[in-house]
């Protein structure tokens, strides 16, 4: 069975690869792009809109980082967590960021880029 | 006795006997003034009767006189009866006669003893033929006047017609036989009155009188007052036409004896007085040898007394010749402290073992003395020992002879005092070096009472005020601390008083100066308000002006790396994260292009990567320049006015804002010039005006307005505007941080701010933003 994935991140030239590195797993069925977090946050905040299975979140974005737009959106769905799995996929390597990151239970991975196809496919397994 | 040992028996035991002579004094006093009160008593008892015969006299006469006028009525009535006995013209008569003798009162004529006629004639009429002989009351008496045939007094009786009176009866004997009476009534008070005994015993005298029964011999009195016969002084008078006896006597007969009485008292008193007076002049004689007596023994007591104190005394004692200083005797205690013995000293001075630096004072001294300008001294001066020590003793000098006299010895007392003077020495020795300590040392010693008030000041205090001690004392030590830093020192000064003796540092408090500065002090705070030598609060302070200063700059510089340090944190993390995407990408891609085996693909990645290769380019022209901002430390800053940069950036900008049809407002002074460099000034203005065109509410017309003023001496530049605004609760932290953007703008691309922040920082400015969405946003520019 096949699930859908959805990337929030506002290089251009990543999404373009990570099409193509989503593709190559071979495990999901469709795949949504969001520029920042500001824009996934206005489409998830209704309790009716059907998360995807998977969501890779950036931090570094200009309007709403990838921790504004997860405290927005644990204040508008507090349990969104039940319904999506959450990976951080950053450049960021910085120690902090990991650490914060593992503050959040929704948070299920954190993630240096570059992300490989072997990752990726990993984790849609493990999370099957 | 012959009178020679009389008198010397008299002497003997008289003159040694002062209460016998008192005694003695008394009685014959007494009895001289009892004499001589008896001697009065008599004169005055003498005129009293003297003054009672007169009286009686004079009374004796009036009543002979009215007895005759009342025989010359009853003569008168008893010529109207003629020979043939019958009575003729009675009432033409009676009337003249009453009026003429006005002793008389009634009138009767008695035919053979019965009553006939009468006048006046309604009052006596009840009586008009009553038979006198006949009654019994009045027979005896009317019989008396036939026997004698004379006139005769009957009565006083009472009348048959009322009242008491007196009758008298006249016998008329015609041809030698008896006719009958002629009879006049006198009323016993008009008898009285008319005699003058009323006028004449008034007050004084006591008056009675008496008729004697002829035949009884009894007396019978007639008035109411009772002479009492035992003490009476009286006269009498008898007349013997009625057989009647009158009584003078004095009414108080004591009057006399008891005027006496205080007199006689007084001659009591006297007589006491006096030999008391004479008991004393004879003791004094006694008095004073017992006196001389008793004088002698304190005498003798006095100098024995003297001489034990001299002698035992704890302290040196010496009796000197005044006129030559020698030394005329001297006691156990100062022999011992000279060292030298009795012999020896006798033939000394009192120069010989004293110091010659106050030979000479001492010789003033005692010349003062002797000629009796001063009365004693005394002097702290050595005193060589016979061995040649030195010590120090304290002379007190005392002349022997009297003020005003003179006298040619005097009394020295000498006390050792050698060990209280070193002490005092080293007393006074510790006291300098502790002053030397406190007035020499950085820190200030200030005692102050518990209201502020300075009571002490070391000399230092000058070096931390400005002010002398004399000037702190005039002014409150609260109104020199910094209002921010009074509560903790009021709170350290209220610690210290409720821990008394306990030292208390408080934190550093700014204490302002004569000159108008703050001073920095650490202060040391230790009540001793319990301390009766201090009775205030011990303020120690110390100048740490200068340590603050280090302080608060290095505190300054810390800041100052602080943000140096996080902006390097920052620009790391930019640079890494950054850099990091990008060098992602290119791995990412790399193995996306390794694993294809499609031409057409790997195509695809090669130009993917040469889109990395330009994106990181740019990057690196935007650290770049971020690099060259924090790193050009020898930019050229020069003053600029800030009017001309807003004209030349306007210019710039003319195309768009005409385009856009902002509305730019302007106040800002041609004086407003900072320190600046021109290109980053250029900069930070093009940037804020480009955000605020860019940004702007698309649905209301842009308002730009430029402010510029000085805010605590420092210029600020306002550029508000009334665009979108931005959310800075959500953007606060990082709006002024690399890459990012806050609206949905297409070409923004987050440096701008980043830059201009970057820019005014480094040229020593900062800048704020206050921002609201929807209403619009200002920053501002402080200067440096």
């Amino acid at each position: 069975m096949r699930e859908s994935i959805c990337i929030i991140d506002d290089d251009q030239i990543y999404q373009l690869i990570v099409k193509k590195v989503v593709e190559r797993t071979g495990q999901f069925n469709s795949i949504c792009f969001y520029n920042d977090g500001i824009e996934a946050f206005e489409d998830f905040k209704s309790p009716e809109y059907d998360l995807p299975k998977l969501i890779l979140l950036d931090i570094n974005m200009p309007q709403m980082d990838g921790w504004q737009f997860l405290d927005s959106l644990i204040a508008h769905r507090p349990n969104f967590h039940l319904e999506t799995i959450i990976y951080i996929v950053t450049s960021s390597i910085a120690h902090s960021d990991r650490d914060k990151a593992k503050s959040y239970k929704e948070v299920s991975g954190f993630l240096s880029k570059p992300l490989s196809v072997e990752k990726l496919k990993e984790i849609a397994v493990r999370h099957r | 006795m012959s009178p020679k040992e009389g008198s010397r028996f008299f002497k003997k035991q008289v003159f040694s006997r002062p209460i016998l002579a008192g005694i003695l004094a008394f009685f014959f006093l007494l009895l001289l003034g009892f004499y001589l009160l008896f001697q009065r008593y008599q004169i005055i008892r003498e005129a009293e009767e003297r003054g009672m015969i007169n009286v009686m006299g004079l009374v004796e006469q009036n009543l002979n006189h009215l007895l005759k006028d009342s025989y010359s009525v009853a003569l008168s009535m008893a010529l109207l009866i003629n020979d043939e006995g019958e009575i003729k013209n009675f009432e033409e008569n009676a009337p003249l006669l009453l009026k003429q003798f006005p002793i008389v009162d009634d009138i009767q004529l008695v035919p053979c003893g019965v009553i006939k006629k009468v006048y006046p004639y309604e009052r006596n009429k009840a009586v008009i033929g009553y038979d006198i002989l006949n009654d019994p009351n009045t027979r005896k008496e009317a019989l008396k006047a036939i026997d004698a045939k004379k006139m005769y007094f009957a009565g006083p009786i009472n009348l048959k017609q009322g009242g008491t009176a007196v009758v008298g009866r006249l016998p008329v004997f015609k041809n030698n036989e008896f006719w009958g009476f002629s009879a006049v009534i006198i009323k016993l008070e008009n008898l009285l009155e008319l005699a003058g005994l009323k006028k004449l015993t008034g007050e004084k005298y006591l008056f009675q009188f008496s008729k004697v029964d002829t035949e009884t011999k009894k007396e019978q009195f007639f008035l109411p007052k009772k002479i009492n016969s035992e003490y009476q002084v009286s006269e009498t008078i008898v007349l013997p036409d009625g057989d009647w006896k009158f009584y003078i006597a004095l009414k108080n007969p004591k009057e006399s004896f008891y005027e006496l009485i205080p007199l006689a008292f007084f001659m009591l008193l006297f007589a006491c007085w006096l030999s008391w007076m004479v008991i004393l002049l004879f003791k004094q004689p006694d008095r004073l040898q017992k006196l001389v007596n008793a004088q002698a023994g304190e005498l003798a007591n006095s100098e024995l007394k003297f001489r034990t104190i001299f002698n035992q005394a704890a302290v040196g004692m010496v009796r000197v010749e005044t006129a030559t200083g020698r030394f005329l005797e001297t006691n156990q205690k100062f022999r011992e402290l000279s060292g030298y013995t009795d012999a020896e000293l006798r033939n000394m001075n009192f120069k010989d073992i004293s110091h010659p630096s106050e030979i000479d004072k001492n010789v003033s001294l005692m010349n003062q003395l002797s000629t009796g300008s001063i009365r004693e001294y005394s002097l702290e001066k050595r005193l060589i020992q016979k061995g040649g020590n030195i010590v120090w003793i304290k002379l007190s000098v005392t002349p022997l002879w009297k003020k005003g006299s003179s006298g040619n010895t005097h009394i020295s007392i000498i006390e050792d005092i050698t060990e209280r003077v070193f002490a005092q020495e080293e007393l006074a020795q510790k006291e300098q070096r502790y002053r030397a300590l406190v007035e020499n040392g950085a820190e200030v010693v200030t005692i102050f009472s518990e209201e502020g008030w300075t009571l002490y000041s070391s000399p230092s205090g000058e070096k931390l005020s400005g002010y002398s001690e004399a000037e702190i004392k005039a002014i409150n030590l609260g109104s020199l601390v910094h209002p921010k830093d009074f509560k903790s020192f009021q709170k350290q000064i209220q610690t210290a008083i409720q821990n008394p003796k306990q030292p208390f540092l408080g934190d550093p408090i700014r204490l302002l100066n004569k000159a108008g500065e703050w001073r920095w002090a650490e202060s040391t705070i230790t009540s001793l308000l319990d301390d009766p030598n201090i009775n205030g609060i011990v303020g120690n302070f110390r100048d740490v002006s200068e340590k603050k200063e280090a302080e608060i700059n290095l505190n300054r510089s810390y800041q100052t790396v602080m943000e140096q340090n996080r902006r390097l944190l920052n620009f790391s993390y930019i640079v890494s994260h950054n850099l990091r995407s990008h060098s992602s990408n290119i791995q990412a891609i790399l193995s996306l292009y390794n694993t294809t085996s499609l031409e057409e693909e790997k195509l695809n990645y090669i130009d993917l990567l040469s889109k990395v290769g330009s994106a990181l380019n740019h990057t690196l022209d935007d650290l770049n320049e971020v690099v060259s901002i924090n790193t050009n430390l020898d930019l050229n800053v020069e003053p600029l006015q800030i009017n001309t940069f807003i004209d030349k950036t306007i210019d710039l900008l003319q195309m768009q804002i005409t385009k856009k049809g902002a509305v730019i407002t302007r106040d800002v002074p041609d004086d407003m010039i900072v320190p600046f460099n021109s290109a980053y000034l250029e900069s930070v203005l093009l940037n804020f005006l480009t955000n605020a065109l860019k940004y702007r509410e698309p649905t209301r017309k842009l308002e730009i307005s430029i402010t510029g003023y000085k805010e605590n001496e420092i210029w600020v530049l306002e550029i508000a505007d009334n665009g979108v605004g931005i959310d800075l609760e959500r953007h606060g932290d990082k709006i002024f941080g690399l890459y990012k953007t806050f609206t949905q703008t297409a070409n923004s691309r987050g440096v701008g701010l980043f830059i201009t922040r970057n820019q005014i920082e480094a040229m020593g400015g900062r800048v704020a933003v206050e921002s609201e969405v929807g209403v619009g946003t200002v920053f501002k520019i402080h200067f440096k």
